[in-house]
């Protein structure tokens, strides 16, 4: 991967910059007055989001959803992993699951969401379950791809010293996938948190995306964007964590590429 | 080493440790069937140095592959201490040709000495101290926690040979295992390898496409040509136990051998 020539200093005027812009931009809209009265401004927004912080609903709010958003993906991530190394690694598998495959990750998985209220109800299990499709998707397919790109020398040497199967899966095969699996599981992070914030919005299961219902049907818009803003603040939170521990982990990967 | 092998057949006065009989092998089928080896004979002793000559292409990596069990054969038999081998064998281990991408980059130097006695289910510490041991053998001691690509290529050769020798094999393959590694260094780990048999009694079958090399290091020269690929000389070469990269290369016996190996090599 190219690392970015530019020095952080100007890096973070650039940032604060763009982020200023946007505000500029959306206070020029409210102020054109072409969109609707409700919409609040920039600072109705901040006085939303210190409001926000100090309600012990926001917490609780938050505290569900997020622990839906990883259950799910938690779940989807390990059987991701263990799906996608198992397919990709075995030829028959990968060429007889390939279609299956492509069709499930472009089958959107939010229409499939009255069909598991149906079955599981309107409550947290459901949500998982929502979250865990949406995520497994990305995990699978990335760990296939890594499991496929099997260096020939590497399966050489592990059939020449007859190394266990499962020795095999644990120490070669789900290494050697590591970057790959690290990209799906960042990935699917975000949708995560996306997908339980849509399915609570929608099915009114208990979570942030409730709370900004409630709070655009009591009027008070300012909140409803001050939870949006956190829900978009916790997810990329979550993705900037994932690529900290990611550049840990793979350093063998950075300086192999060199 | 001294070890005993069922006596396959009484005629045998040496008991062999390796013995392959008629061996052939091509790739692809029908019509697209590409000979690469046909009917080749090999015979090896215990403690030998046995190097294998053959210009580039003539399916000498192909050979090795059979040996080792990678490959099955399409015709002929493969005997591994009196017994045919249908795959890998724990009596067979291999420095491959490749060295440097059959290492794992995500395993320290140690590990990757390790993970082959891991995988015979050895304990921890004792696999460690073991791969530390052969780390040291070759030249590595303390080198143990570096990764892979923290080293020079004739290192990392030198990591590939220590796993291959912790791993206990009675005989070790090597497919041009210092083919891509400077002149200065490649003298250095034949040295090497020469010590560590004479130390640890290992039977070593080195296949190259370097005459030199292969006169320098075996006790017998196996020369491949032709296509498809057989046995079309063997030399057993006589420079002694202790070699000098310019004494030995300098005995009139040397370039006599040489110049037989040219010729066989010139002609077809
Ligand atoms: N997997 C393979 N499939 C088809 N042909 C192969 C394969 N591997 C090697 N060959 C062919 O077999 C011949 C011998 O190759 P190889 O054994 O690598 O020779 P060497 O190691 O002596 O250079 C070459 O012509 C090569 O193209
Ligand atoms: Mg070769």
């Amino acid at each position: 991967m190219k690392e970015s020539t530019i020095s952080p200093g100007l890096l973070t005027v650039q940032r604060v910059v763009a982020i200023g812009v946007l505000f500029g931009i959306w206070q020029l809209i409210i102020a054109s007055g072409t969109m609707p009265s409700m919409l609040p401004g920039v600072t109705q927004i901040f006085a939303g989001i210190g409001e926000t912080i100090v309600s012990p609903l926001f917490w609780e709010a938050l505290g569900k959803t997020l622990l839906a958003a990883l259950t799910g993906w938690v779940l989807a991530s390990v059987i991701g992993v263990i799906l996608g190394l198992t397919i990709g690694s075995v030829r028959f598998l990968d060429r007889s699951s390939n279609i299956l495959i492509d069709f499930g990750r472009s089958f959107p998985v939010l229409a499939l969401m009255p069909v598991v209220i149906m079955l599981l109800g309107s409550n947290s299990i459901m949500e998982i379950v929502v979250v865990g499709l949406s995520c497994l998707w990305p995990v699978l397919v990335q760990t296939i791809y890594g499991a496929r790109r099997q260096e020939s020398a590497v399966a050489d040497t592990v059939a020449v010293f007859r190394i266990p199967v499962m020795l095999r899966f644990r120490r070669v095969l789900l290494p050697s996938a590591m970057p790959f699996i690290a990209t799906g599981v960042r990935i699917s992070a975000s949708i995560a948190i996306l997908v339980a914030v849509g399915v609570e919005v929608i099915s009114q299961a208990p979570g942030i995306g409730r709370q900004i219902t409630l709070m655009q049907q009591a009027q008070r818009w300012d909140m409803a964007f001050a939870y949006l803003f956190f829900a978009g603040l916790v997810g990329w939170g979550i993705a900037a964590l994932l690529q900290l521990g990611e550049n840990r982990l793979l350093k063998w990967k950075r300086q192999n590429d060199d | 080493m001294t070890t005993q092998t069922p006596t396959t057949e009484a005629t045998q006065t040496a008991p062999l440790l390796m013995k392959v009989r008629g061996m052939s092998m091509s790739y692809g089928e029908g019509a697209q069937e590409n000979k690469i080896i046909e009917n080749l004979d090999l015979d090896v002793e215990f403690g030998q140095f046995i190097s294998i000559v053959g210009p580039s292409g003539v399916g000498k990596t192909t050979l090795l592959r059979c040996l080792s069990g990678l490959l099955r054969p399409k015709a002929g038999t493969i005997e591994v201490s009196g017994t045919q081998i249908s795959g890998p064998h724990p009596d067979l281990a291999v420095v491959f040709q490749d060295y440097s991408r059959s290492l794992m980059p995500w395993m320290t130097t140690r590990e990757n000495v390790a993970f082959p006695l891991q995988g015979k289910g050895m304990g921890k510490t004792e696999r460690n101290n073991l791969a530390d041991e052969n780390l040291a053998a070759v030249g590595l001691a303390g080198q143990g926690d570096k990764f892979p690509w923290e080293m020079s290529g004739g290192m990392q050769q030198r990591v590939a040979i220590a796993r291959a020798l912790a791993y206990n094999a009675k005989v070790l393959l090597m497919d041009e295992p210092f083919a891509s590694v400077d002149a200065q260094t490649r003298f250095d780990l034949e040295d090497l390898v020469l010590d560590l048999q004479h130390k640890l009694g290992v039977t070593i079958l080195l296949v190259t496409h370097d005459i030199d090399e292969a006169l320098y290091l075996a006790d017998k020269v196996v020369v491949i040509a032709e296509k498809p690929a057989t046995v079309v000389d063997e030399i057993i070469t006589d420079f002694g136990d202790t070699r000098d990269q310019l004494a030995t290369k300098a005995d009139p016996r040397f370039a006599e051998a040489r110049a037989r190996i040219l010729v066989r090599l010139r002609k077809d």
